[in-house]
């Protein structure tokens, strides 16, 4: 993990950026949410990949692959976290200072 | 958090540019990791000992073809590149290297080159005995066709160290070791190379032995001439060591008591065994002959020349065969020399006393053994005689004063009677020959000092 760390930093980043944006844009975007169910059958989805990184079942360069994109789903994940939060914590104080004023 | 699982609701559309992300960052970042994994297994597997070692990497799993020389060197080997940062899995195409039974090496030398075959046990060793012999053998091309197997025997490396050391001293041949046994075939560049071999192998390495040694050496050559014109004997070619030089040198110069002995002799290893007792008889045989060549060739005796009489040409044919040691073989050529004009009885006198003048006819000490020095002597008191056939001749013993008189008397008569026995056997007839024994009552010298002792003790022939 560490080494596909160091290896794919720059990638793992990018991933990491496109997270941010899509989180910031997430709390005020008005388009159609995941339901509930189809979230949790992409958990089980990303949970079962997982799985088949971890147990190396898939070979050569295909694993290779998997791994690279489990990787960077992390950051992606947690650019998404980070850009909401603070989009939010933008947004509640502009509601506070328009409440205000 | 309620609002955080809102949120994460809405971020799916992100996904897509995650996955283009993805796919470029695969295109593009893949084949650098395969090659970084694949110098940095190589890197790590520096210091294994593997041979014909095959690293190709597929994404991160790298797969390893090696032949190991042992069960642990294999372990290892895939252990170090499992441990390489980045490797997920390792793919075992690893072998122990084959086995040889019996293992087998051999350097083999002919004119222009070298070529070391058979087995080496591990590659450093391949390498050091590759360089051993192009240091051993400088200006020499060294072609190594070794391949690798298991199965060396302990302390292989000193071992074959020790014979390519030893490579030098063969002409061409051929070294080869076969589990613990050595066997050497081949011509040495020089005399005494077998044994010189044999000597410089005696301390090889526990476990080793020299199974049979079939290495030849040039002929080892000794050769005697003896020139009646110049009056010299000359002696050239080897001799084992300078104790039997001296001695080969010391019974030329009594043998050849009226020759100059020239001594062209070189000290050699190799002789064949029991050279010494064959040479000096050959070198006995020679004194007989008035003029003749001796050539001893390993264990072959050639002498020609010719004798001085017939039955001295009959004497020295079979006399030889006999006196060499077993397993060495005589070609005897000799033929007579033309009988010498015949003399009257004064001149026959004066020719007895001018050749005994120059020589004394040895005894064993203190008996009436002639002693085996004296028979190029003898041959000439009969060739002599033969010059005078009508010529009675008294053969007179004389003997020191050391002693009781009696016992001189009686060895001096002895002494005498020995003598006219082999002028009598080399065909001289009895009834010309009396055996007179003086003791010491005719010194010619003081019987005071050693010197004139031993002039006292003679054998005088006076023709009557």
């Amino acid at each position: 993990m560490a080494f596909l760390i160091a290896f794919h930093w720059g990638w793992l980043l990018g991933a990491l950026l496109i997270g941010l944006a899509m989180g910031w844009v997430a709390v005020v975007h008005r388009g159609p949410r995941v339901s509930r169910p189809v979230m949790l059958g992409l958990s089980a989805l990303a949970m079962a990949l997982v799985a088949i990184a971890i147990t190396h079942v898939v070979p050569g360069r295909p694993g290779y692959w998997l791994e690279l994109l489990l990787v960077m789903f992390v950051p992606y994940l947690v650019g998404c976290t980070i850009g909401s939060w603070l989009r939010a914590l933008v947004v509640a104080r502009s509601m506070r200072l328009g409440a205000a004023g | 958090m309620r609002g955080l699982f809102r949120w994460s609701g809405k971020w799916w559309p992100g996904i897509i540019p995650l996955l283009i992300l993805w796919g470029f960052a695969a295109w593009v970042s893949t084949a650098p990791l395969e090659n970084d994994l694949s110098a940095r297994s190589a890197a790590a597997l520096k210091s294994a000992v593997l041979d014909r070692t095959k690293i190709a990497v597929d994404g991160r799993d790298v797969s390893l073809g090696a032949y190991a020389f042992s069960e642990e060197g294999r372990r290892d080997a895939l252990a170090l590149v499992a441990a390489v940062p980045g490797v997920r899995l390792v793919d075992d195409g690893t072998r122990l290297v084959a086995e040889a039974k019996p293992f087998v090496w051999s350097a083999e030398r002919d004119v222009v080159r070298v070529t070391l075959g058979g087995n080496a046990p591990l590659p450093a060793v391949k390498a050091k005995l590759s360089e051993a012999a192009r240091s051993a053998l400088k200006g020499v091309e060294v072609a190594d066709q070794m391949a690798l197997a298991r199965g060396a025997p302990p302390r292989f490396e000193d071992a074959a160290l020790l014979l390519i050391g030893q490579i030098g001293k063969l002409k061409d041949g051929k070294f080869t070791i076969s589990d613990g046994d050595i066997a050497l075939t081949g011509m040495a560049r020089e005399l005494g190379g077998r044994e010189s071999l044999a000597l410089a192998l005696k301390d090889l390495p526990e476990g080793f032995k020299i199974a049979s040694n079939e290495v030849r050496a040039p002929p080892y050559i000794f050769q005697a001439y003896k020139d009646p014109v110049a009056v010299t004997v000359t002696l050239s070619g080897n001799v084992p060591d300078e104790n039997i030089h001296a001695v080969v040198v010391g019974a030329a110069s009594r043998r050849f008591f009226n020759e100059k002995v020239v001594d062209n002799l070189k000290t050699s290893l190799g002789a064949p065994s029991g050279f010494v007792n064959a040479v000096v008889p050959a070198l006995g045989a020679l004194s007989r002959l008035s003029t003749g060549t001796l050539a001893v060739s390993d264990r072959e005796i050639k002498l020609s020349g010719d004798a001085l009489y017939d039955e001295a040409a009959r004497q020295i044919q079979s006399g030889l065969a006999k006196d060499v040691p077993q397993g060495w073989q005589v070609k005897a050529e000799i033929s007579v020399k033309p009988a010498a004009a015949p003399v009257d009885a004064t001149v026959c006198q004066q020719l007895f006393s001018d050749l005994l003048g120059k020589a004394r006819i040895r005894f064993e000490t203190g008996r009436a053994d002639i002693d085996r020095d004296s028979a190029g002597l003898l041959d000439r008191l009969v060739e002599i005689a033969l010059r005078c056939p009508s010529a009675n001749i008294e053969v007179a013993g004389h003997t020191d004063a050391e002693g009781e008189e009696a016992t001189n008397q009686a060895l001096s008569q002895k002494r005498a009677q020995a003598v006219v026995d082999y002028l009598v056997k080399a065909g001289l007839p009895a009834d010309r020959f009396t055996a007179v024994g003086y003791g010491s009552t005719q010194p010619v010298a003081s019987n005071d000092t050693g010197e004139g002792r031993a002039q006292n003790r003679r054998i005088d022939f006076l023709v009557r």
